[in-house]
């Protein structure tokens, strides 16, 4: 059964808006971010079979996702902790997924701009209140709208990793030990991702003196979870959400961009490095958990002790795909892509693992043209070049970075609004397509800070977890209401959650100044 | 013939890529013939009747198509041509021994030999560092190159040249490297952030010519590392490799 609201012209034009700036930014990152391609996964192939996946389940599973819980509240129930829904997954993957997916349909002729019109309008809005909400405290929808910066903490969480990061310097074990582990959770997270940056991401800068500033550094997915090809791999891992706070003296960050990478002037050196910090959270915490944060010393041992437990895990993934047929690679990252947003369906209690970690039959149909060829060409023609027919614009356009007579998406037509001919179909239907893949099934174990779980007892203890930063006495007080309200009792008690697992601002509530939590750091 | 939507087009260039204009064409005469035998209008066949009538099969037969013509796809990952070795052409050099294949690109810069070494190429510098890393060549090209280091471990002072600019194929091995040379991609590719994280002095986008596997070679990861703004105004930003005399 398909559906045929038709959006109004509000809707319209708030979807070609997004379309439009997450065209242009969606260049930029092309131009100036990667060239990717990889002689071990075909990674353009899985890249097009996601976009195509998204572009058929998004809208059914958003819908299922909001039947139980409004992306307002998934927004305000993970602001306080590690979350996929934190990083590029939402800032550029989500609409831009969907988007790229349907612009290739376009170009096959299989759909029409005005087709799956209210799908566009619904996963653009979704995305639009998602981001809004849990950006709130940046109040920018995007790095992109917000200067390509990512101050999305609040100051009582900001204050907690200012307060409990140890310094450190150029030469000392904790030095070395971040650098050591920082390079090995970054090179799992990549493997883990089937060669994409979508286990990390990287948000701030914030400022924590004048000469310094910290860049938090957060990663998801790296224990036994939802990713199939971890089953049996991952099992000793003690962790699947890390976040490294990390102080860097002397270099400003100027660029945070979407995709969660930084670029700063001078650029930067680990030599830098001054401080650090290691936490530990996820769905069932209330905000973050420190990890080997006693003392510098055990701090230095912990790092280096997950950076051994990393590479071996390392070595072991890197020969089961190495084992993997070219199918099997292609499931794997095109669910990589794909799911990037399954968090929603967790952090709403409704996540099954045949909706996200499946290709739907209407995307798999595609399957056999996407060869290594035409794969990276087709990429590559919709992120840079622009040039199949969908982006061709009138002569007197000049798009933003390129000066050419070009657009990313198609933008919905208005004659929506005037069209009785009943030719539109507004919907790609609400059903799922079955769902096909050719990696092994899934054995039903999640870690989780409470320990291991089958799906479904995750999905009950999701639902009926509320963190007291959930509660309707603290969610909606932001900065905002802090700046005017900082000496009332409320106040104390909302950093006091916050600080409750800090080392140095266990109980001193909302009073403190950047000063003065640096005094208490330096005394 | 049924037309589409889209076959009405004031500013249609038809001017992506060869085999993506020749895929989307054939997709778009397969719609038109599923369209016209179905006799329903548009809005009964897209996300209706089309499930039923474009579908795996008849895709499928696109891409035979395709083959039978003699055409061969141009192969990224190893896999896709080990396992279809009639669909994908090999990858140039794939089969030469490690020890006398080389990179030959056309734009590397070949300088004159002063008596100690002879740049033979430039690439893109990831980070700035104190000074040159001379070492030793040696390719990384395969799931099986890395497989040996695995197995036989990876001699010190390597500098690896890869024509991966992704950071999975060497993940088991890349902390045993001096140095790297990759063939491909910017120094934002995974690769150049991965070496950036290790420590890993490293160019990419390198164009090199004449060094195999055994020479000593000097990366001059000592000049400036390329930025975002010279990659978006196009601007060259490179250093040199040399090889030094034997």
């Amino acid at each position: 059964m398909t559906t045929t609201t038709r959006p109004t012209y509000g809707e319209l034009l708030q979807a070609n808006n997004t379309m439009r700036t997450s065209g242009e930014e969606t260049y930029y990152l092309g131009i100036t971010r990667t060239v990717q391609e990889s002689k071990f996964f075909p990674v353009s192939a899985y890249v097009m079979l996601g976009y195509l996946n998204a572009f058929y389940r998004y809208p059914t599973l958003l819908r299922k996702i909001e039947a139980q819980m409004s992306p307002e509240d998934i927004a305000d129930r993970v602001r306080n902790t590690n979350s996929k829904l934190k990083s590029m997954g939402t800032n550029w993957c989500m609409p831009n997924f969907y988007l790229l997916g349907r612009e290739m349909l376009i170009n096959m002729g299989v759909i029409r701009p005005q087709d799956a019109a209210e799908d566009v309008v619904y996963v653009l809005d979704f995305w639009r209140r998602y981001q809004l909400a849990w950006r709130r405290d940046d109040a920018h929808v995007t790095n992109l709208e917000g200067g390509h910066r990512s101050q999305v903490f609040p100051e009582r969480r900001i204050q907690v990793m200012h307060a409990d990061a140890f310094r450190c310097a150029e030469g000392d074990p904790l030095h070395e030990a971040t650098i050591n582990f920082t390079a090995a959770v970054s090179q799992y997270a990549v493997l883990i991702a089937c060669e994409s940056r979508v286990c990390m991401t990287n948000h701030g800068p914030y400022k924590i003196a004048d000469d310094e500033e910290m860049l938090v550094r957060e990663f998801f997915d790296l224990g036994e979870g939802d990713l199939p090809w971890l089953d049996g791999i991952a099992a000793d891992l003690p962790f699947s959400r890390l976040t490294l706070t990390t102080s860097i003296k002397d270099t400003h960050f100027y660029i945070v961009d979407d995709w969660g990478s930084y670029e700063s002037r001078p650029e930067y050196k680990a030599e830098n490095l001054c401080a650090v910090g290691l936490y530990t959270s996820d769905d069932l915490s209330e905000t973050h958990t420190p990890v080997g944060m006693g003392s510098p010393e055990e701090l230095t041992a912990t790092l280096n002790r997950y950076a051994d437990m990393l590479k071996e895990t390392t070595t072991k993934l890197w020969e089961r795909f190495a084992s993997y047929g070219r199918e099997q690679l292609m499931d794997a990252g095109a669910m990589t892509y794909f799911a990037i947003i399954r968090d929603f369906a967790h952090v709403a209690g409704v996540y099954e693992h045949e909706d996200w970690f499946t290709i739907d039959e209407r995307a798999d149909r595609f399957r056999r043209l996407l060869n290594d060829e035409y794969g990276n060409e087709i990429l590559g023609a919709l992120f840079v070049p622009l040039s199949l027919n969908s982006h061709q614009w009138h002569e007197y356009q000049m798009m933003r970075h390129s000066d050419l007579p070009k657009r990313t998406y198609s933008p919905l037509p208005y004659t929506l609004l005037t069209d009785d001919d009943g030719d539109v179909v507004t919907s790609v239907g609400d059903t799922l397509g079955r769902g096909i893949t050719y990696l092994p099934p899934k054995e039903d174990r999640y870690w989780t800070t409470r320990g291991v779980m089958t799906a479904a007892e995750l999905n009950t203890a999701t639902r009926e977890f509320r963190p007291r930063l959930f509660s309707t006495e603290f969610r909606y007080l932001d900065d905002a209401w802090v700046k005017y309200n900082y000496d009332t009792e409320l106040a104390d008690s909302l950093y006091r959650v916050d600080q409750e697992q800090s080392r140095l601002l266990a109980g001193k509530g909302a009073g403190l100044r950047r000063d003065d939590v640096e005094r208490l750091r330096t005394s | 013939m049924a037309k589409l939507y889209t076959d009405t087009d004031k500013f249609e260039s038809d001017g992506g890529p060869p085999i993506v204009e020749a895929f989307h064409s054939a997709v778009k005469d397969l719609v038109r013939r599923k369209l016209d035998e179905s006799g329903v209008p548009w809005s009964e066949f897209v996300f209706g009747k089309e499930y039923e009538l474009v579908t795996l099969e008849e895709v499928e037969k696109i891409e035979q198509a395709v083959l039978e013509s003699g055409y061969r796809y141009q192969t990224s990952a190893v896999i896709s041509y080990v396992e279809r070795p009639d669909a994908y052409k090999p990858i140039a050099g794939a089969e030469a021994t490690s020890g006398s294949f080389s990179f030959e690109d056309p734009e590397a810069v070949v300088g004159v030999a002063d008596g100690s070494r002879q740049q033979r190429g430039q690439g893109d510098n990831v980070v700035e560092h104190r000074e040159n890393v001379v070492g030793t060549a040696r390719y990384y090209r395969s799931i099986d190159d890395v497989m040996a280091g695995l197995r036989e471990g990876v001699p010190d002072g390597t500098v690896a040249i890869i024509d991966d600019s992704g950071g999975t194929l060497t993940a088991p091995i890349i902390e045993r490297f001096a140095g790297i040379v990759c063939a491909g991609g910017t120094v934002r590719s995974h690769l150049g952030i991965l070496s950036r994280e290790y420590g890993i002095p490293c160019l990419m986008n390198s164009k090199i010519s004449g060094i195999t596997s055994g020479d000593t070679i000097e990366i001059g990861v000592s000049g400036a590392a390329k930025t975002t703004e010279a990659y978006q105004e196009g601007r060259e930003m490179s250093v040199p490799v040399w090889k030094h005399e034997r």
